[in-house]
């Protein structure tokens, strides 16, 4: 055999995989041997206690710096916290511009910080094979408000989600009491009442509704929508919205799996009969001129302009654009008004996705298992990130400085002169820019009381809604080997290529749907059913293993 | 003085036409940015502003310049610009001679482990891991020392050292000069076009580099500026914890990268003129006679 260069590379990076491999091993000791690894750790520490080193400690963390409010060593955030724990943070600032990269770069290198947040499932998994980072579920006994959160509000299905292969998970993430749903589609609220429109509850009210609207101003498109960006195939939040509606994945909420319930195997989504039936409602939107055909190729400024305009009367929104985009740019249409639309419901019934209980999390590097404070690191990170009192200060501050009451009974109120998100807008400080809580890499996740605490009343009165509405159950774990995952991955693209465009072509009348076996069948020549095959063993594997 | 032939003419006429095409298309979003960093919130967002500010608004310049990290990452940009520039004209300036010498044994080698760089390295993670263990993290000397070669350059200057007529420093030798001499006195006087050209690639290139400050530095007081630049245009545009409410932060998110960009670009501009008069050609025109 002839030795190319890319034989060389090839056998070179197989040595660097095993060599790194190699090193994994001996941070797989499991439980054992903790004992003498419990230097400043707290004795019978439990749920709902402070956390305070028994001596100074200090832990080294990847620090992401957010342009809106840049790292700060010195925030009143760290003062406070080393008061109440004991524990300082040492900070390695990094640009949240490029955090990602930088953040491969030192775990690969073996130079990571102790403790690496903001690190969404499943960017973990690259880093797994290397041994770098910690399989956290081996010492989530450690960590018992983090462990009483999880049993409360059963978790456990979410977090059987991100294991891996070998049973274990790699990632802590921030964990939620209930599925939240921010987007939605947002209305003028005038133009309805002048039509004398009653709010719609299902999808077919929202296509009544839109007939309407197109009968009294028949020269405009009533739902022209944003959020186009690739690569998904545009109007990707009104596809996400009806995709979970109609019980497939679409737009943003694009998986190429769907687990079926009642037969036990996950299907192919964009195969669905759901996914057709969602496809044809849409069609039927674009074809009786009620959706713009541009909602899926324009950009956001220019839905926004259309909307402003009054060229439009529908248009995706969440919380924060509601309030700081659509409300401003109407304001120069007189008498107009935009409110957020209880989120339709379709076939599925009134049912939220489950999986969004689960938000981005912590890597814990291996090295730190060394390290003889580690009992000590797990208990301060279950305090500060999963017990309500740490959920309450990073989020909110200090009782008496920065916020009073309590968010339990309502009684919850910022501080008047400090300003954040919409709240006091002329404040003199700022709660995340002057003082560092608020800030991303501490403060997410937490009880619904605790997330309630932060909304409006009309986001309340949406919420409380959505609220009422089911969980839907979250797909049974079926981690793929290393090896399964790279097939995958090689398919996965042409497939997802080829479902999008279908997804445009179909949904505006480029393709009629009587092709849809076709469409069927072009998937399975991309190996639609193979993919499965993988998909479904690794199912089967998984349950006979640790089921 | 001879007259144009018309041909010629037409030539010229033609170059012109399409070198004005070529300065409007490079100027344009110079321009375009500086327009809009002094625009009104407004305007920029229903897309008046094209060539002139509409609007005119200062709120964003206030804000940037006012804020302390701007500033100090500015300050380390000029540092680790004029440090690095520097070193980077001494070591390749020495190499380069050094090569052009067609005497010198073993240049053969010395050209080939220059330019073996230029289509092989360790990657990314390998240099990580050296700049780490040479304890070059959260120093200057993290940006300088890895990017003082650039062989590109390097050849540039070789190439621009052997085109020199030999007898010159034949000449310098006879009237006892030595090496250095040679190099420091007749040689590096003759080679300002060349310097010139070297210290603007060179001094652009640190100027707008953001890799190596942002991998190697671990800490917001040590960031270059174009760093500072990154990431604010990435918070604008990702939006993810956009809170802007009030008039003043929407004005702010608005134009914030475009009076970024104007201020990082102003000084680095303003060097062009001061070198151009070093682009001369023909310095040693009738240098050697017979």
């Amino acid at each position: 055999m002839k030795l190319t260069r890319r034989h060389l590379l090839t056998a070179a990076g197989a040595a660097t995989v095993a060599g790194l491999a190699g090193c994994g091993d001996d941070a797989e000791n499991g439980k054992e041997g903790l004992d003498d690894k419990r230097a400043g750790a707290m004795d019978g520490f439990k749920a709902g206690d402070q956390f305070k080193a028994t001596e100074p400690l200090t832990f080294s963390i990847l620090m992401l710096s957010n342009q809106a409010y840049p790292y700060k060593a010195d925030w009143p955030f760290f003062t406070e916290l080393a008061k109440r724990t004991n524990v300082t943070l040492e900070g390695t600032a990094v640009p949240g511009s490029d955090y990602n990269q930088k953040r491969s770069v030192m775990v690969s290198a073996g130079d990571a910080p102790f403790i690496i947040p903001k690190t969404y499932h499943p960017q973990e998994e690259a880093f797994i094979a290397g041994g770098a980072i910690l399989p956290v579920s081996d010492y989530v006994d450690l960590m018992p408000n983090y462990t009483e959160k999880v049993a409360r509000w059963n978790l456990q299905p979410n977090l059987d989600g991100f294991k891996a292969e070998d049973g274990k998970y790699y990632l802590l993430p921030g964990l939620h009491e209930n599925a939240w749903q921010d987007y939605s589609l947002g209305v003028r609220a005038d133009v309805m009442e002048k039509l004398k429109l009653p709010a719609p509850q299902t999808w077919d009210d929202v296509a009544d509704m839109l007939r309407e609207m197109k009968k009294a101003h028949p020269d405009l498109y009533p739902l022209s929508d944003r959020w186009s960006t690739p690569p998904q195939p545009g109007a990707n939040n009104l596809l996400n919205l009806l995709g979970a509606a109609y019980g497939t994945h679409a737009g943003w909420g694009w998986t190429p799996t769907h687990w079926n319930a009642a037969t036990s195997r996950f299907e192919y989504s964009g195969a669905q009969p759901e996914y057709r039936a969602m496809l044809e409602y849409l069609h039927k939107l674009v074809s009786e001129g009620l959706v713009d055909p541009e909602s899926f190729t324009q950009t956001d400024d220019i839905a926004r302009q259309k909307f402003a305009n009054g060229k439009s009367f529908v248009i995706g929104v969440n919380a924060q654009t509601l309030v700081n985009e659509l409300r401003k740019d109407v304001a120069k249409v007189p008498g107009a008004k935009v409110s957020k639309l209880i989120l339709p419901t379709g076939p599925a019934g009134t049912v939220l996705p489950g999986v969004s209980r689960l938000e981005s999390g912590l890597m814990i590097s291996s090295k730190a298992r060394e390290s003889k404070n580690f009992v000590a690191m797990m208990q301060f990170i279950d305090w500060l990130w999963y017990s309500d009192a740490g959920l309450m200060f990073s989020k909110w501050g200090i009782e008496g400085q920065t916020y009073t009451g309590k968010v339990d009974d309502g009684s919850f109120q910022l501080d008047p002169g400090i300003k954040w998100a919409g709240l006091n807008p002329d404040a003199p400080k700022d709660l995340q820019v002057d003082y560092g809580f608020s800030n991303g890499v501490f403060a997410y996740g937490g009880s619904t009381a605790m997330l309630n605490s932060q909304f409006t009343d009309e986001e309340k009165a949406f919420q409380a809604e959505m609220n009422k509405r089911q969980v839907s159950p979250v797909p049974p774990p079926a981690p793929l080997s290393v090896e399964e995952r790279e097939q995958v991955t090689l398919w996965d693209s042409a497939l997802q290529d080829h479902v999008f465009q279908n997804t445009l072509k179909f949904a505006l009348g480029q393709r009629p749907l009587s092709e849809w076996d076709a469409y069927v069948k072009e998937l399975e020549a991309k190996n639609s059913q193979q993919y499965l095959d993988i998909v479904n063993k690794a199912y089967e594997r998984y349950k006979k293993e640790h089921g | 003085m001879v007259t144009a032939t018309r041909g010629y003419r037409a030539f010229q006429a033609a170059n012109a036409a399409v070198l004005t095409g070529v300065v409007l298309v490079t100027l344009f979003p110079f321009v375009n940015i500086v327009a809009r960093s002094f625009s009104g919130e407004q305007e920029i967002r229903s897309g008046q502003v094209v060539l002139w500010p509409k609007g005119f608004n200062l709120t964003t310049y206030q804000k940037v310049m006012s804020d302390p990290v701007f500033w100090a990452n500015y300050r380390n940009t000029v540092v680790y610009t004029v440090v690095a520039t520097v070193i980077a004209l001494v070591l390749t300036t020495c190499y380069a001679y050094v090569l052009s010498k067609r005497e010198l044994r073993g240049r053969t080698v010395l050209v080939g482990i220059a330019v073996f760089t230029m289509f092989f390295n360790g990657g990314l993670i390998p240099n990580y891991v050296l700049v780490s263990s040479l304890g070059l993290r959260n120093t200057l000397w993290a940006i300088v020392l890895p990017n003082a070669i650039s062989v590109f350059n390097l050849l540039v200057m070789k190439a621009f050292f052997e085109s020199l007529p030999p007898e010159l420093e034949e000449a310098a030798a006879v009237d006892g000069s030595g090496t250095y001499g040679t190099l420091l006195r007749i040689v590096l006087p003759l080679s300002k076009a060349v310097l010139a050209t070297m210290l603007l690639f060179y001094a652009v290139s640190f100027w707008n580099s953001w890799f190596a400050g942002f991998l190697y530095m671990d800490r917001q007081g040590l960031f270059p500026v174009t760093v500072y630049l990154r990431n604010l245009i990435a918070g604008a545009t990702g939006g993810t914890d956009n809170t802007a409410t009030s008039e003043a932060a929407l004005q702010i998110a608005a134009n914030i990268q475009a009076v970024t960009i104007v201020l990082i670009m102003l000084p680095i501009m303003l060097v062009y003129p001061f070198i151009q008069r070093f682009f001369v050609s023909g310095v040693m025109l009738g240098a050697v006679k017979g």
